[in-house]
């Protein structure tokens, strides 16, 4: 038995109701607690601020085209380079890191839990194995489904059921946790070297719509009852005018979870622009929030950009080709076989840049403009908008109208009349930051009950005690000082046990998957579905008995069953 | 006579690889193939011995006539026989001209070695022999 | 007993379809696989037990002495070389990568004398790729480009390309054309539509003249380029842009040849050049059955895909320097550890000279040509055959390869597990 006693801590909990209390936090054998005996270690937060363990929903940290991303750019490896020291191994990269770099890095923000955005199903194993090297974070995956084959056709034979079940056996093959879909119908059509304009554009050969694809997978997320809602990234990501798309795409929402929302819309930035081309670009985040200030049932994240050089890469592979044609940067593809793709481009956001820096205002306005922070999380969709290191930054901003005025005055001064960003004087409280860093994301990923995101008796004990005194730093003024807290914890805890401290990783860590495997009758069962196996042997280059993802690929395996209605 | 030696991988090479010590091994990989009218230049038959010189060494390797390698050209299985003879130079790229050597190729008397006679001439011990 | 779906660990194809028969502790038949992999299966004669050098005779010794031989070999040695990995599972490669780390080693994989260069222009221009089953189901062109499938890969036109069924194709062996570019008229010369037979070293003058045909420039293009007519670079060229679906696969033919790199890179920006007027990909065709895994796992784990020099602590990468072929010509390394391929057969003289000059230890279940430098060799299981692991495809699909004999070796992860135990207990200290 371990225990653990924080004392004196200044808590911010919102999923528990706990807002700036000075309250004592105990743990026993890595979880929260009412109490522990004398014996326990104690750790004095006095006057620190201390939350729930910081959760990241959106970000590309393992598998394919992550390490992709790292093996073609040994100059981002140059850029962030530590030696073995202590229990850390050595780390390179800036804005994609090693596996290590990422666990050492989000632990040293308080960050004890991690989503990887797009695992390609055929990949999955890959995936799981850097999930492994990433030893100081739980981890999970959304699952690409966006160009599916099995799944088209069942759309247009009009099968939700069928649907879920391809779904069902899908995740539970793969160890996925979510369901993702990028580019819906894009991503197959890219496998011609075509893409698909929007929500109403037919899938080449399958004939279904994005629309149809969106719709038909809400529908069976919900008849599964998984614990996270359908993920989507927008058709059209980065195009000038693509906002009406995305209101579009999420407009296609029914309110069908009262736990949560039953469409999670990722890296809005990239979806909420305006203008009929690059010379009058500007920014439509106002309906875009509008539209999500209406529909509880919509979750957004920011995708906020920040400049500097990063690495951008997405299973949206024609966008990527796009991306590639303005920037003439080197470009990688590599679509998967009856399931999706993937592209990836190195690039740098510039302050000198018109349509960067409204790109900058469009994120933080979404965020701001957004009234209820369990709609809008935080992200960078990293690295994609910037490295997670820098998430910091983002607070600061958020937090203060001071330093965004300040960032202002450095960009490109056309932006001022492309984006309302000027005119928004809110500011964000402490409160709202943790909602959305890492209540906001337990909520949303549906993992609150499997102790995610909050400190109540029963929670995992995973905490992030920040050298910030609250009731002492104006947030608004002192944005430094907000910067460097969230950047580096007093201390990091992980399952009851300090894993980071001021900037060190202190024990080598191991991580736990979580996953999801929907319970559904034989007669769901696609294993035993002839048309599905003789599809798959005859059009999968992997043999499907070698499919599956066996568990000797998870590093403490926390399967998530649920109850379906097949 | 001058011939550019390119190396490359062989079914045959594939079968034995795992088998370094066996005669089908080093009859393959000791294999030099060669347009007939290089070899009727030469005054070599399919299997007689050749002495390949290449930039830091020579080698005993055995032709056979290929219809596919072009005139001026040998092609030898990738293996210790070409390797003897192939220089470490890689041109700061980590690979050495592996397929671009040039090579000086004439009749001999003498037998080709059998691979672990190669190693023990580069200093090494055979296990088996 | 069979054992269905089982997974060839000899060349980057990976095929998982192989049935093998087993009687009782023997592996006694091989269905589906080529020439290549069913000789792996079938094995040969194994050593018994790790061997050691002594003077001019070889002796058996226990695996505890074996292991702790290696182990101090690594931490007395200053500049020790790690290198191999391309014949072994993911599992065994990242105790590798932890153990260079450890002992501020260089780590380098085969794919240095392979495909090192493709991963150098890669760095350059990036890579537009697919998995193989988009080109099986898709590809109306293929282009096989200084590469011989029928003798490397042999099972890579049936299962994957020109013969496989394709979901998009009525008739795949009839809709199909297929372009060969070789110095050689190969066996897979002999099936193309097109064979484009290059002057030694024409290579990058090809790809620059197909590049300029592409872009239109057709007039600029003299009679003859490398040995080939204008006329049949125009055909080439043509079949490309009138192609639904391109895919060109690459070999040593281009790597290991003058100009290295920059000769993939040309060929990387043809196929991007090609993806504005219609769909193409481009893939190496990666020879050791894990060699891409290999890869994968020197990424994850240290930020390079090869030549990884922890010697500051840090990991550095600098190919041409920290290459095992350049570490061992220059004779910098004092030990080498080599895992799961052959150096003294593949590697050039005088880097063979030098392994004979430092102590060297060999985890292989075979004698074979670097058993003769060896002080120490340690017989392991073969992955795949008696042990099980990771392994990645040439086209960066990961598949398990399956255990379907038991034997009493041990695998390379657990040797190497043990071996870096005794390290990390003896720097404790």
């Amino acid at each position: 038995m371990t225990e653990l006693l924080v004392k004196n801590a200044h808590v911010i909990d919102p999923l528990s109701g706990i807002n700036g209390e000075t309250m004592d936090i105990a743990i026993r054998d890595g979880k929260i607690v009412e109490e522990v005996s004398a014996a326990a270690e104690v750790i004095d937060a006095r006057g620190m601020l201390t939350m729930p363990g910081g959760i990241d929903s959106h970000t590309h940290i393992c598998g394919t085209k992550v390490n992709f991303g790292r093996y073609m750019s040994p100059e981002d490896m140059r850029a962030g380079r530590t030696p073995r020291r202590g229990p850390m191994h050595a780390t390179s990269g800036y804005s994609v890191p090693t596996t290590y770099g990422n666990s050492y890095r989000y632990s040293v923000m308080g960050y004890t839990t991690l989503l990887e955005g797009a695992m390609a199903p055929l990949e999955a194993r890959h995936t799981h194995e850097e999930f492994t090297y990433t030893p100081l974070q739980d981890t999970m995956a959304n699952t690409l489904f966006d160009g599916n084959w099995s799944i088209m056709e069942a759309i247009r034979d009009g099968d939700v059921k069928r649907v879920a079940a391809i779904i069902a056996w899908t995740l539970s093959a793969v160890k996925g946790f979510g369901v993702k879909l990028t580019n819906p119908g894009g991503t197959e059509a890219w496998q011609w070297g075509k893409n698909v304009s929007c929500i109403r554009d037919p899938v080449p050969y399958f004939g279904v719509t994005p629309a149809e694809i969106i719709r038909s997978v809400i529908e069976a997320n919900e008849l599964l009852h998984l614990p996270h809602s359908v993920h989507l990234h927008c058709n059209n990501l980065g195009t000038p005018g693509n906002y009406t798309c995305t209101l579009g795409s999420l407009g296609l929402a029914p309110d069908l979870n009262p736990r949560r929302q039953t469409l999670y819309a990722t890296h809005v930035q990239f979806h909420a622009y305006g203008g009929s081309g690059w010379k009058d670009f500007s920014s439509k985040s106002e309906p875009i929030a509008n539209l999500v200030n209406m529909r509880p049932q919509v979750v957004i994240d920011m995708g906020q950009i920040l400049f500097g050089r990063t690495t951008t890469m997405t299973a949206d592979g024609p966008m990527e080709f796009n991306l590639y044609r303005l920037h003439h940067e080197k470009w990688s593809n590599h679509d998967v076989e009856l399931e999706t793709g993937s592209g990836i481009i190195p690039v740098i956001y510039r302050r000198k840049n018109l349509v960067n820096s409204v790109m900058w205002a469009i994120g933080l306005e979404l965020a701001l403009l957004t009234k209820s922070p369990w709609q809008c999380l935080l992200t960078t969709d990293n690295p994609n908008g910037a490295p997670f290191v820098r998430y910091p930054e983002i607070i600061g901003l958020l937090m203060s109208r001071r330093y965004r005025d300040a960032e202002f005055a450095t960009i490109h001064p056309d932006t001022g009349s492309r984006v309302p960003l000027p005119a928004i004087d809110r500011e964000m409280d402490w409160y709202e930051i943790a909602v959305m860093t890492r209540a906001g994301q337990a909520r949303a990923l549906g993992i609150q009950d499997l102790g995610k995101g909050h400190l109540a008796p029963g929670a995992d004990a995973d905490v992030a005690i920040y050298p910030i005194r609250i009731d002492e730093v104006d947030p608004s003024a002192d944005y430094q000082k907000v910067i460097d807290g969230f950047s580096r914890t007093e201390y990091t805890i992980k399952r009851g046990r300090v894993v980071a401290r001021r900037g060190e990783c202190v024990v080598h860590g191991s991580n736990s998957t979580l996953w999801v495997r929907p319970k559904v009758s034989e007669n769901y069962d696609m294993g035993k579905d002839p048309e599905f196996v003789e599809k798959f042997d005859r059009y999968y280059t992997v043999r499907m008995s070698n499919y599956p993802v066996q568990e000797q690929y998870l590093n403490r395996s926390r399967c998530i069953e649920t109850e379906t209605e097949l | 006579m001058k011939f550019l030696m390119n190396t490359g991988r062989t079914v045959n090479q594939g079968v034995t690889v795992e088998n370094k010590g066996s005669v089908e091994y080093a009859r393959e990989a000791s294999t030099c193939f060669m347009h007939e009218f290089d070899m009727l230049e030469l005054g070599v038959d399919d299997g007689d011995p050749v002495l390949v010189r290449g930039p830091v060494g020579e080698v005993v390797m055995r032709v056979k006539a290929s219809v596919e390698v072009e005139i001026g050209t040998v092609f030898v299985p990738y293996g210790p026989y070409a390797n003897h003879i192939v220089a470490a130079d890689t041109h700061s790229t980590g690979m050495p001209d592996f397929k671009s050597h040039e090579v000086e190729i004439e009749p001999t008397d003498e037998e080709p070695k059998l691979v672990y006679e190669l190693m023990e001439d580069l200093g090494g011990l055979a296990y088996e022999r | 007993m069979n054992v269905k779906d089982a997974v060839c660990p000899f060349c980057g194809c990976l095929c998982d379809d192989i049935e093998v028969e087993i009687e009782g502790d023997r592996l006694v038949g091989v269905t589906n696989a080529c020439e290549l992999g069913a000789t792996k299966f079938l094995g040969g004669e194994r050593l018994k037990s790790p061997i050691r050098r002594e003077g001019k005779a070889w002796k058996e010794i226990s695996y505890d002495e074996a292991i702790r031989y290696a182990a101090d070999m690594l931490l007395d040695a200053e500049r020790p070389l790690l290198y191999g990995w391309s014949g072994t599972h993911g599992e065994a490669q990242c105790v590798g990568v932890h153990m260079a780390e450890l002992v501020r080693g260089v780590i380098d994989n085969t794919s240095s004398v392979c495909h090192g260069p493709s991963v150098l222009a890669i760095q350059e221009v990036g890579h537009p790729g697919c998995t193989l089953g988009v080109v099986k189901n898709r590809a109306d062109l293929l282009i096989y480009w200084g590469s011989n499938p029928i003798d490397a890969h042999p099972r890579h036109l049936s299962r994957y390309t020109c013969y496989a069924e394709g979901f998009f194709l009525e008739n795949a062996f009839r809709d199909r054309k297929v372009v060969v570019v070789d110095v050689r008229k190969t066996q897979t010369a002999n099936i193309a539509d097109e064979f484009v037979r290059v002057r030694p070293g024409g290579d990058y003058a090809i790809l620059s003249a197909l590049r300029t045909i592409v872009r239109g420039k057709t007039d600029t293009i003299p009679r003859m380029v490398a040995g080939v007519t204008r006329d049949q670079l125009i055909r080439v060229a043509d079949l490309c842009l009138n192609a639904k679906f391109g895919a060109v696969y690459f070999g040593l033919g281009l790597t290991m040849i003058p100009g290295k790199y920059k000769n993939i890179r040309n060929a990387i920006e043809l196929v991007t050049e090609l993806n504005r007027h219609t769909k193409f990909t481009i893939s190496a065709m990666r020879g050791h059955y894990n060699v891409y895994g290999s890869n994968e796992v020197n990424t994850w784990m240290t930020g390079y895909p090869f030549a990884i020099d922890f010697s500051r602590g840090i990991a550095f990468y600098n190919p041409g320097e920290t290459t095992a072929v350049d570490v061992l010509a220059r004779k910098e390394c004092d030990a080498a550890l080599i895992v799961g391929s052959d150096p003294a057969a593949h590697f050039p003289r005088r880097c063979i000279e030098h392994l004979a000059e430092i102590p060297v230890v060999q985890l292989d279940p075979y004698p074979n040509a670097t058993t003769a430098f060896c002080k120490v060799q340690i017989p392991v299981a073969v992955t795949g055959v008696d042990a099980e692991g990771t392994a990645y495809r040439m086209d960066g699909v990961p598949i398990r390869t399956r255990k379907v004999l038991s034997s009493d070796y041990l695998s390379d992860e657990e040797v190497l597990s043990r071996m870096y135990a005794l390290m990390q207990e003896a720097l404790k200290r």
